[in-house]
């Protein structure tokens, strides 16, 4: 028997390409990178205070710039979450690129339809108000509100 | 005859074979890594099933800015914000009971499910208290919204005293919360598929099933349970924050 089967690849160490992650931790032959404690308390850390940011900069009005500002952190922690507590840092690149495509679709689809819904918002918008069907008060604008898109 | 005995003695000269080992995996790594493989490609098109809601509310609040912001109004967001921690707090200890499966932690394994479960009931019971609220007062879907004033947020009436019933619901207040309902109660409808899920890793991790080289089940479902916090991520400002 020169080989033994149903052995783990990671149990074959190749000269110059021992450790990949920097720490290695964990049990000979153990598949997969293992999260070190501290690393795990340390996102869960960020993601806590981006949480807190966020709660804290949607009671200022910035306009149009509180979607940006809320989605854009929402984007981080999203990110936080998949390299480190879904472990695509240290993952095969294949899964990473499953996610990005995944992502890319999700924005062609939303910004498709929301540009093509505004293009006849304005039809819509028309017919109501010669129909006197729409009478929504505009929300003041020190209050956040935005009113109408134009 | 003899190529027969040849035979056997070649198959016993095999290393026993994992129990773990399914016919169709040559190494425990190879099973691992397809069937993460197939879990994110699981994950790529739950994205994209969500991604149908997430653009109805996009629409919907990009032509009615006005009947989003009054309407937002009805989410508490302190709620939400400790649905939020609830959450995250659960993907640090499913992290973590993928960590206590590689090193073989069974005790841990076992608190660290545990856990991540009752998080996902607290969760629940949350949502269960805010579902209940709304639906008392009649801030639901569609043409069935109709909240009397004397129902309408404390926060609602000091900013603008002036709102009446009628106005939202000529303004289609109900469309928000059928965008509402539908993303949250989706997002739901994944946290009670989790809570199943790790009902299903306490049993099999309480049996000593897991080991460092065989733990996919313990990984997926963590997978899984990250990407509800994810979908959470966006829900939580876009519903509650931001009017």
């Amino acid at each position: 028997m020169t080989e033994v089967a149903y052995e783990t690849e990671h149990d074959i160490v190749v000269p110059g390409h021992e450790d990949h992650s920097g720490h290695h931790e964990g049990l000979p032959g153990t598949i997969g990178h293992v999260s070190p404690v501290k690393s795990l308390v340390v996102v869960l850390l960020c993601l806590l205070t981006l949480t807190v940011i966020t709660v804290a900069v949607a009671q200022v009005n910035l306009g149009r710039m509180n979607v940006v500002v809320a989605i854009g952190i929402a984007c981080v922690k999203a990110s936080i979450v998949a390299m480190w507590f879904m472990h695509l840092r240290y993952d095969k690149r294949f899964n990473f690129w499953i996610l990005i495509g995944s992502l890319a679709f999700v924005a062609w689809m939303v910004g498709y339809i929301l540009f093509d819904s505004s293009m006849y918002q304005h039809n819509i918008r028309d017919y109501r108000e010669t129909h006197n069907i729409y009478n929504a008060p505009i929300p003041d604008p020190h209050e956040g509100g935005e009113g109408h898109e134009e | 005859m003899s190529t027969v005995a040849e035979a056997d003695s070649k198959q016993e000269a095999l290393p026993e074979r994992p129990k773990e080992l399914a016919m169709h995996f040559d190494t425990l790594h190879q099973q691992f890594t397809t069937t993460k493989l197939g879990m994110w490609l699981f994950l790529g098109q739950e994205l994209l099933f969500f991604c149908g809601l997430f653009t109805a509310y996009s629409v919907y609040r990009a032509n009615h800015q006005e009947m989003f912001h009054y309407a937002h109004y009805f989410l508490d967001w302190k709620l939400g914000g400790a649905n939020t921690v609830v959450l995250l707090c659960s993907s640090l200890t499913a992290a973590w009971s993928v960590r206590c499966a590689q090193l073989e932690q069974r005790k841990g394994l076992i608190v660290t499910l545990i856990l991540t479960f009752l998080c996902a009931c607290a969760f629940m019971t949350i949502k269960y208290i805010e579902y209940s609220h709304k639906i008392h007062i009649g801030a639901v879907w569609g043409s069935h919204f109709g909240v009397n004033q004397a129902d309408f947020p404390e926060h609602l009436k000091e900013t603008y005293p002036d709102l009446t019933s009628e106005q939202l619901q000529q303004m289609n207040a109900g469309s928000f919360f059928a965008i509402y309902f539908c993303m949250t109660g989706l997002h739901g409808i994944h946290v009670l598929v989790g809570m199943g899920l790790y009902i299903w890793l306490l049993i099999r991790a309480i049996r000593g099933d897991f080991n460092r080289k065989y733990y996919g089940a313990v990984d997926n479902v963590a997978l899984y349970w990250h990407i509800v916090d994810i979908i959470w991520i966006f829900l939580f400002p876009l519903l509650y924050l931001i009017g």
